[in-house]
């Protein structure tokens, strides 16, 4: 009896900081979200009650959300699958025994590990449109070498504006792309050091190509490592936020906002908290339904041999 | 043939993404050494003293050596004492010492002679060596780079303790004890890793303003307040609750492949509970508690929304922030020198961690596609 009640003592002195720390700053936060996007509110004044006003706002024509979540789905679709087909073949490739992959693994990753914040900074001096933009001196070599054998090519005016707000998308993927994709080929290279060498050696018996081999044995068996990479490439490009607020100096406009740098615009510089909350709530949804369909299709999918 | 072939293919492939990684790198480094008159002159030049010849018409090291000075460059001759006192004879810090202000020291002629002199000619090794600090004095200095990694060391070092001793607690009771309830609350603790932490970050921000209030209220009669806006703590305090649904299934993923007769025996030797994680639990779990602690410090390390919503006092900013107000103040905007430095320093010390543990972070890189 004794011994039950220092358990129970046990338990809960382990138990409470974690569960304190998670219900004050997490689980409740989180419900005062979905609450404070049925209001109205300016952060000060008394707050007012407009049920799903805020979210109906969201979804009006011409409205900043819309536009800004079509950002998002855009870097995820051209950045991401930039990213996914890259990391496949450098993982692939190094899959495969290359000398020196110890070398390229660690390397690929390690822009990965960098504050988003020096990235950004890194390829605003890289993009830059002055005399020592490196990306806009390289294109002028370009240009100069193609006059030189009287093509008329490429016609942009040089210097680009590659950070200019009507551009920055675009220019955010190349960005994106070098710092994202050592993470994804470490995740699937991974996967692959765990299949089996007698597939592969049965395979080549058979007279598999490399190719066949990667299509038939590869893809198949890390099929599941790659969903979670693709649901961890759209939670992250629902998350955008730090390049973008950087590189805009704090001020995004209506052609460089996503979901994130729309909520804090709203929230901090137009006091709009119930707005800004919708977009949370919207947000939340979001990485929800990806996590869960995830969880499905990882279920559904998982193939044995 | 075709294999040859396809080999090549693919180790070019492989080197130019290499090379599109690290010459980028690099080029930051390189322009940390050098003057933003220098960067600007010229954006692809190396150092001038791995070149050799310095910008705006000093001499060179050639012809430093030509006037004798490679005999008598005061890494050579200059007395041992006198070579730890360079910085002190150096008055005004311009990286030469001149006759002045040798003699101002008291040296005789006879003490430094005409090679010091020479030596500490514009385009002496040792000039140059001033000129390379003289970006990182800058950031290090004027623009706080100083604080900036102080308080980054504070929050990331407390927020990661904080993260793993409360995580681990709760793992290991989550992982090794059945009771009423403990199922859901490990689900409870799970489910926050569907929380996007945009969701949080508005509540939380008008709760510190009412916990700050509150809490002063209470503190008065001890002539204490709490601030939890623009402080460190309220920032930690976020970061490791934060931090916790990831931290937690890793740990109770690891805990429960213990084995469970450890317990039992621990137990039947006398150790109480608190004993045997102390003492048998933990130190098993070590590889687990490493992994969680570098994914959670390279996120910490790097985080920039929650620090830059609450804080604003530049005491008080983290490298990502102090970072980011530096690239984003005109003034500072064409101090290219001072940029490239401020990136080095911001960089170094992930690059740093990630040498060190490169091997135990890709190996449990599976784990760290579950933090989103």
């Amino acid at each position: 009896m004794n011994r039950d009640y220092g358990r129970s003592i046990f338990i809960a002195v382990f138990l409470a900081p974690a569960l304190v720390l998670f219900t004050a700053f997490v689980a409740l936060p989180g419900v005062r979200a979905l609450l404070y996007s049925l209001q109205r509110w300016d952060g000060l004044t008394e707050a007012r009650w407009v049920g799903l006003d805020n979210f109906a706002r969201l979804f009006r024509e011409g409205d900043l959300f819309l536009i800004a979540l079509g950002h998002n789905l855009f870097l995820l679709a051209v950045a991401g699958s930039l990213i996914l087909v890259l990391a496949l073949a450098f993982a692939a490739m190094l899959h495969r025994r290359i000398r020196g992959a110890g070398l390229f693994r660690v390397a690929f990753f390690f822009p990965n590990v960098i504050a988003a914040v020096a990235v950004a900074l890194l390829w605003i001096l890289l993009y830059s449109a002055t005399d020592f933009g490196v990306i806009n001196a390289a294109l002028g070599a370009f240009q100069r070498m193609c006059h030189s054998f009287g093509w008329d090519w490429p016609r942009v005016p040089l210097p680009f504006p590659f950070l200019d707000s009507r551009y920055l998308l675009y220019s955010l993927i190349p960005m994106m792309v070098w710092s994202a994709v050592g993470f994804y080929m470490v995740l699937f290279l991974a996967a692959m050091e765990g299949i089996p060498e007698e597939y592969y050696e049965a395979a080549k018996i058979d007279g598999a190509t490399p190719l066949q081999q990667f299509r038939h044995i590869t893809l198949p068996l890390i099929r599941e490592v790659f969903t979670v990479g693709v649901v961890f490439l759209v939670i992250t490009s629902l998350k955008f936020f730090d390049p973008i607020w950087v590189m805009e100096n704090q001020r995004p406009t209506r052609d460089s906002h996503v979901l994130t740098t729309l909520l804090y615009q709203k929230v901090f510089t137009e006091y709009n908290v119930g707005y800004g909350s919708a977009v949370a709530v919207m947000l939340f949804l979001l990485v929800f339904c990806a996590t869960l369909i995830s969880l499905k299709l990882s279920r559904a999918e998982r193939v044995e041999y | 043939m075709r294999v040859t072939l396809a080999k090549s293919a693919a180790c070019l492939l492989l080197c130019g993404w290499f090379a599109a990684v690290a010459l980028p790198l690099g080029w930051v480094f390189l322009n940390s050494l050098r003057s933003s008159q220098e960067f600007v002159a010229n954006p692809f030049g190396l150092p001038w003293f791995l070149t050799g010849s310095p910008p705006d018409g000093r001499l060179s090291l050639e012809e430093l050596d030509a006037a004798g000075a490679r005999h008598d460059a005061p890494e050579i001759d200059l007395p041992r004492q006198l070579r730890t006192q360079f910085d002190l004879l150096d008055a005004d810090g311009n990286g030469f010492i001149t006759e002045e202000e040798a003699r101002a020291a008291g040296l005789g002629e006879a003490q430094w002679g005409r090679s010091l002199r020479l030596a500490d000619r514009p385009g002496s090794r040792r000039a140059a060596w001033k000129e390379v600090k003289a970006n990182y004095a800058k950031a290090w200095v004027e623009s706080r780079f100083s604080s900036f990694f102080t308080n980054s060391i504070i929050v990331t070092g407390t927020s990661l303790a904080g993260i793993l001793a409360v995580g681990a607690m709760a793992s290991y009771v989550l992982a090794r004890f059945t009771f009423a309830g403990s199922r859901a609350l490990f689900l409870f603790f799970i489910s926050g890793m569907m929380i996007p932490a945009q969701l949080v970050l508005v509540p939380l921000f008008f709760q510190f303003t009412w916990m700050s209030q509150a809490g002063t209220r209470l503190l008065q009669p001890f002539g204490l307040e709490l601030q939890m806006h623009d402080s460190l703590s309220g920032l930690i305090v976020i970061y490791i609750a934060l931090s916790l649904p990831f931290t937690i299934l890793v740990l109770t993923g690891f805990f429960k492949t213990l084995p469970g007769e450890l317990r039992e025996a621990g137990i039947m030797d006398g150790c109480g509970e608190y004993r045997v994680f102390w003492h048998i639990m933990l130190p098993l779990a070590r590889p687990g508690i490493i992994t969680a602690a570098i994914f959670n410090f390279i996120g910490l390390w790097n985080e920039y929304l929650f620090a830059l919503v609450f804080v604003n006092a530049a005491d008080k900013k983290t490298l990502p922030l102090g970072l980011a107000s530096v690239s984003m103040q005109s003034q500072y905007k064409t101090d290219f020198g001072l940029l490239f430095a401020a990136l080095v320093i911001t960089i170094a010390p992930t690059l740093l961690v990630y040498m060190l543990l490169q091997r135990r972070l890709t190996r449990g890189i599976t784990v760290g596609a579950l933090k989103g």
